[in-house]
């Protein structure tokens, strides 16, 4: 695989203000599908504004794809190749009209007029917004508009899209259309970074970076990380409820699998369950 | 209320016209208005030419005629204004003080309404027949030459857009503080004019403070998708036509003959 993302020993902090990331190094491949966690405060948003130059290290170097953020000369290929989404949709939104708000980002790379439609009509058909060329932006409903966003960077053929709690301000309609989004484009080679609260949703990712205090803590797989109930709700995270669940069940001595997520995998282990309990009856 | 004046989709002559065309012809046509002087003949001329405009592009009179409403005050005391405050053949004694309504006044009060009616007319129109996105496509096209001053034309459509786009979201906006402040005891008395200068003062902070931190993450999500001042490339850039030269050509020579003719 492909190297995308090198962080190495970053450090960062506001100006007069102690450190907001310590001594962070880290490596992001292309196409990785990484849910970053973490409490409030902890750095996640921070870290993530590294990854497209919004911020510059204090110390430390960033680079994507080779390219070291701090040159000013990388700056509009490297928010190319690393797309951002923010919390509230309302605000990301550019154009009057959402062919034009898609456009925004490729008019940026000043293309030709023609590439510039291809990719609007490639980035609208992806997010199933096709048809909606002409609508004014404010008139879409909240998860539409996350998906118009999306559409935006889209439109700049990202090789990563970091998203920093994308769904926050979402109903549960939009949420799921926004999450079975980022699966669909994480199977076209799109890498993702999805910054949450829910664990649920760092649960659909392949890997899950966990923060605390300007720090990265913990660095695993889904299933290694999210099973640590314990450790999450120390952290001041909510694991899956689902995942809870089971754990509780095993505390008191069921036995069941530990590393448990979606609620269809805890019904086939409880289904297993109630199997082996009738089975005992029957002897 | 933003939909004043807010544009009407219609496949007509008037709706097709480049935008740049549009505004140089507001523009120019402001400019005969302003320069008309109590020339009724010419007044009258424009106003059929409008009107001939807004049937041509198929808009209902009850939207145009909507658009003015928001003047009409101003108008009101404008005509005052005029009617009380103009020397000459009186009309009218009033039996206090110095204000008398003149012939003079009356007729000088008709006119400059008449002339500001007519501004907001070509302006509707202008607005009512061209999208948003037009409408600073087109200025954007235009002001081209201010590259001479060392100002980007793409930066000053940049912010006209932003602006235009941030309208409804701002209203949404100021209808969510006024209903929280509702819903906390506040008293928006639509009564007394003192009331109404209060409350606004009351919208006024929080919708400041709103805007302010929505700008800082615009900010941030417009250089995320690498903006940069100055060039950039757009969907849509369409060419003038002969026909939209003939046009302009058209609108500068009857401009020259409007201003230049009653002086000379």
């Amino acid at each position: 695989m492909q190297e995308l993302i090198r962080v190495s020993n970053l450090n960062y902090h506001y100006t007069d203000a102690p450190a907001v990331l310590h001594n962070i190094n880290l490596l992001i491949n292309e196409g990785e599908y990484i849910a970053l966690i973490g409490p409030n405060g902890c750095g996640k948003t921070t870290l993530i504004r590294h990854f497209n130059a919004l911020l510059q290290p204090s110390s430390g170097d960033v680079s994507i794809c080779g390219l070291n953020t701090r040159s000013t000369k990388n700056i509009l290929e490297i928010r190319r190749l690393v797309g951002m989404i923010f919390q509230n949709p309302d605000n990301q939104i550019v154009g009057m009209s959402v062919e034009e708000d898609v456009a925004f980002g490729p008019g940026n790379l000043g293309l030709p007029a023609q590439e510039m439609r291809r990719r609007v009509q490639a980035a609208l058909e992806m997010t199933g917004l096709q048809g909606l060329e002409k609508r004014p932006p404010h008139t879409l409903s909240g998860g539409q508009k996350q998906l118009l966003a999306l559409a935006g960077m889209l439109a700049m053929e990202p090789k990563m899209i970091a998203l920093d709690e994308p769904t926050a301000s979402l109903d549960p309609d939009g949420k799921n259309k926004v999450l079975s989004l980022l699966k669909d484009l994480n199977s076209r080679g799109i890498g993702i970074i999805h910054v949450t609260h829910n664990m649920e949703e760092a649960a659909l990712a392949d890997r899950v970076l966990v923060m605390e205090k300007g720090e990265i803590i913990a660095d695993g797989s889904a299933a290694n990380i999210l099973s640590r109930v314990e450790w999450l709700k120390s952290l001041g995270l909510a694991p899956p409820r689902i995942t809870e669940l089971l754990w509780t069940l095993q505390q008191q001595g069921e036995v069941l699998a530990g590393n448990i997520f979606t609620v269809e995998a805890a019904a086939k282990e409880i289904g297993a369950l109630l199997k082996r309990l009738r089975g005992f009856e029957h002897v | 209320m933003y939909d004043l004046g807010q544009y009407i989709p219609r496949q007509s002559l008037v709706h097709k016209l480049d935008p740049r065309v549009k505004i140089i012809a507001v523009i120019a046509l402001s400019i005969i208005i302003l320069q008309a002087d109590q020339l009724g003949l010419l007044l009258a001329g424009i106003s059929t030419l409008l009107l001939g405009l807004v049937v041509l592009a198929q808009l209902p009179p009850k939207y145009v005629l909507q658009a003015l409403k928001p003047a009409l005050p101003f108008f009101l005391c404008l005509f005052l204004v005029y009617l009380l405050f103009t020397p000459g053949r009186t009309l009218l004694l009033f039996p206090l003080g110095p204000l008398l309504i003149s012939y003079e006044g009356l007729m000088l009060g008709i006119v400059q309404i008449w002339k500001f009616l007519l501004l907001l007319v070509a302006a509707a129109l202008l607005t009512m027949t061209t999208t948003a996105s037009e409408l600073t496509g087109g200025l954007q096209r235009l002001l081209r030459p201010v590259k001479i001053f060392g100002i980007s034309s793409h930066d000053i459509a940049m912010m006209l857009g932003l602006a235009l786009r941030f309208i409804p979201t701002l209203q949404n906006e100021m209808r969510n503080v006024r209903d929280a402040q509702l819903a906390r005891g506040a008293k928006f008395n639509p009564g007394r004019p003192g009331g109404k200068v209060k409350a606004l003062g009351f919208l006024a902070v929080p919708l400041l403070l709103n805007i302010i931190r929505r700008s800082d993450e615009l900010v941030d999500a417009m250089e995320a998708r690498g903006y940069q001042p100055g060039r950039r490339s757009y969907l849509y850039n369409p060419a003038l036509t002969r026909t939209d030269y003939v046009i302009i050509t058209l609108i500068i020579i009857l401009t020259m003959l409007a201003v230049f003719l009653p002086a000379g």
